[in-house]
């Protein structure tokens, strides 16, 4: 055992762990920061910019409280599986989002622009009965929601729309 | 827990971890099998205030939460408290501080898990815990870092082990991850915030759970098969490559997604470089067993130990493959994705942590394990319960990525995918029902190995007395 004199001291573990922790982490968590396309926003993100007094604000935090990010996730790829699901990502379509909900699972349809898809009314019978408006669906039921925030709720699903630009519609 | 006895218990924090794990294991354990059933009938349990507090939306991350802070993280902490003093041949400095952490840790995974079923929730994967309850967990982190760090600067062995290097490194990496992961989750926003996420719920199952684990197959395999570790060379660089590459994998997450490509490539090529640290370990595990694999017909921890080492094989086999843009254009977001992250977690690291509870804890007890046949059972229905959840989710998985691309991506297209999934669901449920037995077949035989020591050492005294 005596050929390893340099393994007897903690320090190169140390110092080796601490450097290379900090060399990814600045390439992967701090450095992205500073990429041009993820310096300004973009006219969703305008619309996705909920002011703090808004149902749609309001909304979000129920979402929020119920996990429905466990399994819907807002995340538009440039792959065919993604093909339908309205305009691809774009980073600057999330720059006021806090938290970013972009998903990881996909146990139910993705909900970028699900404002697009469906009006309130569809939402709403939805919501409180999933089976009834998608048989077979594995959706919870959200009939314990109060009335404000089933209609906050709604309301937030209702603003998850791409703008006219990105859809390539006249600007109002 | 304290004896009557007047003699101070060295093992007492170790035991006050371990003990504990196996509690958060049994409950954990029960959520993921409620989830898998709320798969089949989303009714499941949805009546009265069950309806909120196991709304699938609130448990899948009180679920994840638990068997990884709760059981496996304790488990590893427990197993750190032994192994380090064993390896500097002294004793565990400031004994009543880690005995304490060990009663934090049980406070703040039972906060957590209520905060999470209130539904107060980060939203960050593995990390959802309010940030209160993160201030706690670093600070118990770092009491836990300290009392590994002075038991390894006061050792009395000078040649540092592998095992050790490893420790060392998961102790430092658990801690600067959890503060970045963790930053107040509506100070940030954006993409960059969602890559810090990543960065953090792939980083604390590698540098943390992985690294642990690995130290503990070095420290257990030459323990069991009583061969010296095949190669210094291997551990070396297995070492070295995992602390190199691993931190930068965050970003695959974002595969195909809204990241600039200098990005996915700096996420890409690490994460399939990671082949070498994996295959480094595997080498040195294969290569230590050379001789002795006659061994494993026998002895059970062993099984589990070189079950979880190819099972850890398999994952970082997967997990490159993931990373590149074809896999991933299939795969992600799938029912794959539970299943390739379920791998490392419960057949990888928890199998180390069977391994070693099975091994040490008698051991810590001066007994001997309650039931062989019972750790027999509890194998043969955990790698059973493991196959299964892999297998029926990696299915599911591929035919739910090919039904996107055929067009099954929301509405009624996307409910009937679903429906056909079904038969897969119930595999999956089956497979909860095996490794939820399976770990309750654990849990008692360390049970009845604890009664009947504690039974014993108040007899020897009794009749000392």
């Amino acid at each position: 055992m005596s050929g390893y004199e340099d393994e007897k001291s903690m320090l190169p573990y140390i110092i080796g762990a601490v450097i290379l922790f900090f060399v990814g982490t600045a390439g992967t968590t701090y450095l992205p920061f500073y990429d041009d396309q993820m310096q300004a926003p973009n006219q969703n993100a305008e619309l996705r910019h909920l002011s703090v007094e808004s149902s749609e604000y309001r909304g979000r935090e129920v979402y929020i409280r119920e996990g429905c990010h466990t399994c819907h996730t807002m995340f538009v790829r440039p792959v065919l599986a993604d093909s339908s699901l309205g305009p691809i990502s774009q980073p600057a379509d999330y720059y006021y989002d806090a938290p970013a909900m972009l998903g990881t699972k996909r146990t139910g349809a993705d909900l970028m622009w699900v404002g697009n898809r469906w009006n309130e009314d569809w939402h709403r019978e939805h919501l409180l009965n999933p089976q009834k408006v998608l048989p077979g669906s594995i959706m919870p039921r959200y009939d314990y929601l109060s009335d404000q925030d089933l209609e906050d709720l709604i309301a937030y699903l209702m603003s998850l729309k791409p703008s006219p630009q990105t859809e390539g519609r006249p600007v109002e | 827990m304290p004896s009557p006895s007047t003699k101070k218990d060295p093992y007492l924090p170790s035991k006050i971890y371990l003990y504990s794990s196996l509690f958060w294991l049994a409950l954990g354990m029960i959520y993921g099998l409620i989830l898998s059933l709320k798969f089949l009938w989303p009714n499941f349990l949805a009546f009265g205030p069950f309806q909120v507090f196991f709304q699938y939306g609130r448990i899948r991350p009180v679920h994840t939460n638990l068997v990884l802070f709760g059981w496996l993280t304790m488990a590893n902490i427990g197993a750190l408290f032994y192994v380090i003093p064993k390896l500097c041949r002294n004793q565990l400095s400031f004994e009543k501080i880690a005995a304490g952490t060990g009663i934090v840790w049980n406070i703040i995974v039972l906060a957590g898990t209520v905060a999470l079923t209130m539904g107060f929730t980060t939203t960050t994967e593995y990390a959802e815990w309010p940030l209160w309850i993160d201030v706690l967990v670093i600070l118990g982190m770092a009491a836990v870092a300290l009392v590994c760090f002075a038991t390894i600067a006061t050792r009395k062995e000078k040649q540092l082990y592998v095992s050790l290097w490893y420790f060392m490194g998961s102790l430092i990496w658990l801690i600067g991850l959890y503060i970045i992961g963790n930053l107040p989750y509506k100070l940030l926003s954006g993409v960059p915030q969602f890559l810090i996420f990543w960065f953090y719920g792939h980083n604390v199952i590698g540098l943390w759970f992985t690294t642990v684990g690995v130290g503990l197959i070095y420290y257990l395999l030459p323990y069991l098969t009583r061969n010296p570790l095949y190669s210094h060379k291997l551990s070396l660089i297995g070492f070295w490559t995992i602390a190199t590459f691993y931190v930068w994998n965050g970003p695959h997450h974002l595969q195909n997604g809204p990241i600039p490509l200098w990005l996915m490539k700096a996420g890409v090529i690490p994460s399939v470089l990671l082949i070498i640290p994996v295959w480094s370990v595997l080498a040195n595990v294969f290569g230590t067993l050379k001789g002795k694999w006659h061994a494993l017909s026998r002895n059970t921890p062993l099984k589990f130990l070189i079950v979880g080492a190819v099972f850890y094989l398999v994952t970082c086999l997967q997990g490159p493959f993931h990373s590149l843009q074809g896999p991933s254009s299939v795969i992600k977001f799938t029912d794959w994705v539970p299943g390739h992250a379920h791998l490392p977690l419960f057949g990888a690291f928890s199998f180390v942590a069977f391994s070693f509870m099975y091994v040490f804890l008698p051991k810590m007890l001066k007994t001997k394990l309650y039931s062989n046949k019972l750790m027999e059972w509890h194998f043969y229905l955990a790698v059973t319960g493991m196959f299964l959840f892999a297998f029926s989710t990696w299915s599911a998985g591929v035919l739910e990525g090919f039904a996107w691309i055929e067009g099954a991506q929301y509405g009624m297209q996307f409910v009937e995918m679903l429906i056909s999934m079904r038969p897969f669901f119930a595999i999956r449920a089956v497979a909860g029902v095996a490794m939820l037995i399976s770990s309750f077949v654990f849990i008692y035989n360390l049970a009845m190995t604890i009664i009947k020591a504690n039974r014993n050492s108040q007899n020897e005294e009794i009749s000392a007395g």
